[in-house]
């Protein structure tokens, strides 16, 4: 394939990722949910529009926006984007409605709103772009397909300059029951900078929207070179995956001792086996940074890891809060490493 | 009628969720699509929605619509006329 350039990226977390410089200055949390830090939506959504629209399809639309804004591109050629759940609260609300009206007639709002493709729907008629939109909503593939869609679109026809991409999820308070009664999520009151330092079961719920926009051609305010992206189910063993990664970075001219690891460990030893063997094993020596503890988990939570992993190659600073083992040096290539659940991917990433 | 038109500016506001408007603010005979109020097509299916989930009113025929909501006073007629009926 050919390179793509990262031109424009804005993210909303739980963490200052909106409208800060990077390094950010880690929010410290307590407790095993974290929400988004909203902006002021008034820049970027009418308020006519907004007071219909909910939480996520506010922060997902406006990151898209932002991302568009930073790279300087009004309209781009194709929408890709990606969720686990989309608008979660809304498809909530929409079936509470159905079911206290006894089936009768319900609020159009909270029903025209549920739908996955919602935030991308939004940002092109925002815009007018009346171009490719594609939402895949494939669990912990979703921003990966989303990435994997521009790549064989920039690859396949020459008219396609720049390509917006993104994720976004939400944690509500059903969804939220609902992890906690399947033991999903910690039940200790510790701090969210802990969760990697201390074994246990359960991760921290988490949600956030980050957008990129790939682009053919590099600019002066490029982040990084997107190389490439693959797409790993179920892994018999950390052997399996081991010899994945190697082929991986391999097709892309790299030995593994050349690239630092962002590993989507999410704090639960039972989902961070097979990731934290390859750390400790395949990349043992190599720097290995981690993000789940910032943003926490939702299937979409590798737009956040690489929303900072091309903010490190730009700065060219590894932030110490991020640092999980080795040394925090700056890195030439950084090699995203993430699971959800059986979804592992891999994400490569260089300096531009 | 009076007391029907200040329930039904409340209703309003909060079925359509205007932030930024307060109840008192709406006029009695202001028009509450396009140059008045700036409501739209969905609005409507929400007014639509509230007649029926508060008044128990089902607007029959759709091409009423226009005419039925195109001020606080106008609905207020309509559910005055249709509860008595």
């Amino acid at each position: 394939m050919k390179p793509l350039f990262i031109n424009g990226a804005s993210c909303i977390s739980p963490q200052p990722t909106f409208g800060t410089e990077f390094p950010f200055e880690a929010k410290e949390y307590t407790g095993s949910r974290l929400s988004c830090i909203e902006p002021d939506y008034a820049p970027y959504i009418d308020p006519k529009l907004s007071r219909r629209m909910g939480r996520l399809l506010k922060y997902g639309t406006t990151a898209g926006l932002q991302a568009l804004r930073d790279a300087g591109i009004q309209v781009p050629d194709a929408i890709s984007t990606g969720t686990g759940f989309g608008l979660l609260d809304d498809s909530g609300k929409f079936l509470k409605n159905v079911i206290e009206a006894g089936e009768g007639v319900v609020s159009p709002t909270a029903f025209i709103q549920s739908t996955h493709n919602t935030v991308s729907s939004n940002i092109a008629l925002a815009i007018g772009c009346h171009a490719h939109n594609n939402t895949f909503a494939h669990k912990g593939f979703s921003f990966e397909s989303a990435l994997v869609d521009a790549q064989m679109l920039a690859t396949e026809d020459d008219k396609m300059a720049n390509i917006l991409v993104g994720a976004y999820d939400e944690v509500t308070d059903y969804s939220y029951q609902i992890m906690q009664r399947l033991g999903l999520i910690r039940s200790g009151g510790e701090s969210n900078t802990e969760l990697l330092k201390t074994t246990g079961r359960g991760t921290i719920a988490g949600e956030g929207a980050a957008f990129f926009v790939l682009s053919t051609q590099k600019a002066e305010n490029t982040y990084a070179t997107y190389r490439g992206c693959k797409l790993i189910y179920k892994p018999s063993s950390a052997q399996t995956l081991s010899e994945a990664i190697e082929a991986f970075l391999a097709g892309h001219g790299l030995d593994r001792s050349e690239a630092s690891v962002l590993s989507g460990v999410c704090g639960d030893d039972r989902r961070d086996t097979i990731l934290r063997a390859i750390n400790e094993g395949l990349f043992k020596g190599n720097t290995v940074l981690a993000y789940k503890h910032l943003c926490g988990e939702y299937m979409t939570s590798s737009a956040f890891g690489m929303w900072a992993a091309v903010n490190i190659l730009r700065t060219r600073g590894v932030p110490e809060y991020m640092l999980l083992s080795g040394t925090p040096s700056c890195p030439q290539h950084i090699l995203i490493c993430n699971s959800y659940k059986n979804d592992y991917s891999l994400i490569l990433l260089s300096v531009a | 009628m009076e007391e029907l038109m200040q329930t039904l500016k409340g209703q309003i506001v909060e079925q359509l969720n205007l932030q930024h408007i307060k109840p008192e603010d709406i006029g009695d005979d202001q028009p509450l699509f396009i140059e008045g109020l700036g409501l739209d097509s969905i609005d409507a299916l929400e007014l639509i929605v509230l007649l029926q989930q508060k008044y128990g009113i089902k607007l029959a025929n759709p091409s009423e619509g226009p005419t039925v909501f195109k001020t606080v006073r106008s609905i207020a007629e309509y559910i005055t006329a249709h509860k008595a009926a």
